[in-house]
């Protein structure tokens, strides 16, 4: 059965993850998606993780430094429905495939932009890595850590925002050109993914009291949800939840065998303060469980907690092997892996992987000899010698 | 023109990882109704996590467990293109609102669910909130640097919810699109789980069981190499990125700091080096030198990004007037539309803000409207208005 975006085709110029990431949520709907890259590859290729997040896709090398490259990406243009490129602001226009060159060579096409700083920031020319942005737009200071300061983050967070902008923006850009006949300019960056991801911690009320900043404020040590991070035997963890949807049949209390706080220490505290002072007690029970061990016994009495695992043992959890989001995909240099699944559930028009993360090159023979290039052609849009 | 102007989306979600999508769809010009319990969204407890996914919506506070409620919320699916909630599995069914009970009241509708564990599974029917999920994705163990005799650190910017949420708008734009096209609507899902995964989505596993190398977090919460990290200066941070070889080289020579002996002991007089100058001077440098890094910014529970300069000249923030709160100030569109301009339709609204706005839409009395309320069906608010926001 067709993907639902069966028939769209994109032209992913992208580096890093956001761009590769993004097209890889409309890719595997069902979109013909070309991975554009200069001669020899794009130099994120390096890295392991980048074999999942370009996978789904074909790959062809294009020189657009070369007259001949950048005639050949029209032709490309001309056949496709969606750009979709992570340059610095002004960059693609001066190689002659920005916003509006492509425009002009095709009309419907939807052109989408993904720096890390958007075009008139100050910071537009200033490079854009992940951690740059974590840095500059003030993420790191707000997450607490071990230490005072700044804390890396080691989840790529800008880009993990930035990874829904471009397809969302993208998408709604299609759904406007059924209605207009226009393909249009849609822009983003890597500082709004940032933003993307402060909605529950950064606004400006201004006739809000303390208890409205109160709860999810910066605290160190952190404040909410850590404190319901515990330790369990053999120094692994488990992070319980308040709330688990169904009715438990016992409390956390009487799984751990621990008495609840005398009223009159209570008295007088807020909930997340009874809490904590509570949780004190829990601390020295958890260390008696084996951690797998109290995560079933948490479920069989329908409270829920998850074992803090790596993120190397994600996929041994039943509901990602369940749900088909822990997959075997046979890739070219590593060979049969483990990887993410399609995390988007489509019922009536299911998403599908379309295969590996492609070889540098892989389809340069393919794409522009359909395009009726010769073979001399080809080495020079592909900046390869004959 | 707004993209998805002519769109009606009714939204049953509470908390965070249901109405967060709705609101971003909101965003693109799509009319998003929030149904809302009489009592309330349970979100409601908690001012700005409430605030941060509510903007621009509609609201009818309707009690869809009451006959009557029921057979409103239908008639609202019916003048709609997208239904979507994150209602745990099995709850839909029994409030008569699942994709069987809103494809019957409108045949080409997009049904969206996005779950805490997904549809199928043992642990399917759980609810559950974002911080299960950056356990079980391993985001707290990587954060915390668990590998160093660090406790696993929670992310407090609750981005699992977040994720799910964003999946789910991007899940809907797809169907929307496939239904534009063939005139076709469906069922879909995402979850709470799958957008953790999708932020360690670069883990591979060989089939021995062995993963393939990926940076790790230092003790101290650093970086994951001399070349990607932040430094201490005497007065605050530097996050340099000095990946490739030539600008690794500049680093090193910017701070005086002899490359060519062993990377351990480079780094030491990096940490060193770096101490002796403060960070603005330091990136002054690095920036001279071609080494990429940016000084990391105090911004004071976001206040300093939310009111700079540039954010807000290049309208990456949102103003509305709030009827109790007074000025609110958030994040503002998120994609910039060269032809169809994004679009956010005023503040959060209180429980039932636009219930009778909705009713007199379809074709109730104020008589009608007064019984409803009376009975328990519906709410709005008045001089007794319960809530602070």
């Amino acid at each position: 059965m067709p993907g639902a975006l069966d028939g769209v085709r994109i032209l992913d110029l992208t580096w890093g993850a956001a761009g590769a990431l993004g097209v890889l949520l409309l890719a595997e709907q069902g979109t013909d998606t070309l991975k554009v890259e200069p001669p020899g590859g794009d130099p994120f290729r390096s890295y392991d993780g980048y074999k999942v997040w370009t996978r789904s896709r074909r790959a062809v090398q294009v020189d657009l430094k070369a007259e001949a490259g950048q005639r050949a990406f029209h032709r490309l243009v001309e056949t496709a429905d969606v750009v979709v490129e992570s340059f610095r602001p002004g960059v693609a226009d001066r190689l002659g495939v920005g916003y509006a060159a492509c425009a002009a060579t095709n009309p419907r096409l939807v052109y989408c932009s993904v720096p890390a700083w958007p075009e008139g920031h100050r910071f537009a020319d200033r490079a854009g890595y992940d951690a740059l942005v974590q840095a500059a737009a003030g993420q790191q200071w707000e997450q607490p850590g071990w230490r005072p300061g700044p804390i890396f983050l080691a989840m790529p967070m800008p880009s993990m925002g930035t990874i829904y902008l471009v397809a969302s923006g993208v998408l709604a850009a299609l759904i406007a050109r059924e209605s207009t006949g226009r393909g249009q300019h849609v822009r983003t960056s890597l500082l709004q993914g940032v933003l993307l991801y402060t909605t529950q911690i950064w606004q400006y009320i201004e006739k809000a009291d303390a208890a409205v900043y109160g709860l999810m404020a910066k605290t160190n040590p952190p404040g909410v949800h850590q404190g319901m991070i515990f330790e369990c035997a053999d120094r692994e963890f488990v992070h319980i939840s308040v709330m688990s949807g169904k009715t438990p049949t016992k409390t956390l209390d009487e799984i751990l065998d621990v008495e609840a706080l005398p009223a009159a220490e209570v008295e007088g505290l807020l909930p997340l303060e009874a809490q904590n002072l509570m949780n004190v007690r829990r601390r020295e029970a958890f260390k008696a469980w084996k951690r797998d061990e109290l995560v079933a016994e948490l479920i069989a009495n329908n409270q829920i907690g998850e074992a803090v695992v790596t993120p190397e043992e994600q996929f041994e959890h039943p509901q990602l092997q369940a749900n088909d989001m822990a997959v075997r995909v046979e890739d070219r240099e590593l060979g049969s892996v483990t990887q993410m699944g399609v995390p988007i559930h489509l019922l009536g028009t299911p998403g599908a992987i379309v295969g590996p993360q492609p070889a540098v090159g892989e389809h340069d023979a393919e794409v522009f000899g359909d395009l009726g290039y010769s073979a001399d052609e080809i080495a020079q849009i592909t900046g390869g010698r004959r | 023109m707004y993209a998805l102007e002519g769109l009606r989306l009714i939204d049953f979600g509470q908390y965070l990882a249901g109405p967060f999508g709705p609101m971003i769809l909101g965003d693109l010009g799509m009319e998003v109704i929030k149904v809302e319990p009489v009592a309330g969204d349970g979100m409601r407890m908690a001012a700005t996590p409430f605030l941060g996914c509510q903007r621009g919506k509609r609201d009818i506070a309707l009690n869809v467990k009451d006959p009557l409620g029921h057979e409103l919320a239908l008639r609202l699916v019916g003048t709609a293109d997208a239904v979507h909630h994150n209602m745990t599995k099995g709850t839909a069914t029994r409030l008569g609102l699942d994709y069987d009970a809103c494809r019957a009241v409108k045949a080409d509708v997009v049904y969206c669910n996005t779950y805490a564990y997904g549809l199928n599974g043992p642990l399917s029917e759980f609810g559950g909130l974002d911080p299960l999920y950056q356990a079980s994705a391993g985001l707290e163990h990587e954060a915390g640097a668990v590998p160093h005799g660090h406790d696993p650190l929670y992310y407090r910017y609750g981005m699992c919810d977040t994720s799910n949420a964003m999946l789910s708008v991007v899940g809907v734009l797809a169907a929307l699109y496939h239904r534009q096209r063939t005139g076709e609507g469906q069922e879909l899902w995402t979850s709470l789980m799958d957008g953790a995964t999708v932020f360690a989505s670069d883990v591979v596993v060989h089939e021995d069981g062995t993963p393939s190398v990926r940076p790790k977090l230092d003790a101290a919460q650093r970086g994951f190499d001399a070349g990607y990290r932040l430094y201490e200066t005497n007065d605050g941070w530097v996050q340099v990125a000095a990946i490739r070889k030539d600008r690794w080289s500049a680093l090193c020579a910017t701070l005086g700091v002899d490359a060519s002996r062993d990377r351990a002991l480079v780094e030491e007089a990096l940490e060193a080096a770096f101490r002796t100058r403060t960070a603005v001077m330091w990136s002054h440098a690095l920036d001279d030198a071609g080494v990429p890094n940016e000084v990391a910014r105090q911004v004071n529970g976001g206040e300093a990004l939310l009111f700079d300069a540039d954010v807000e000249r290049l309208g990456l923030v949102a103003d509305y007037e709030h009827p109790i709160l007074g000025r609110l100030r958030q994040f503002g569109t998120t994609i910039d539309f060269s032809d169809t301009p994004g679009h956010i339709n005023g503040p959060p609204p209180r429980v039932g803000e636009d219930t009778r706005a909705i009713l007199d839409e379809l074709g109730y009395s104020g008589a009608e409207m007064d019984d409803l309320r009376a009975g328990g069906v519906v709410t709005w608010p008045d001089e007794s208005y319960p809530w602070g926001w």
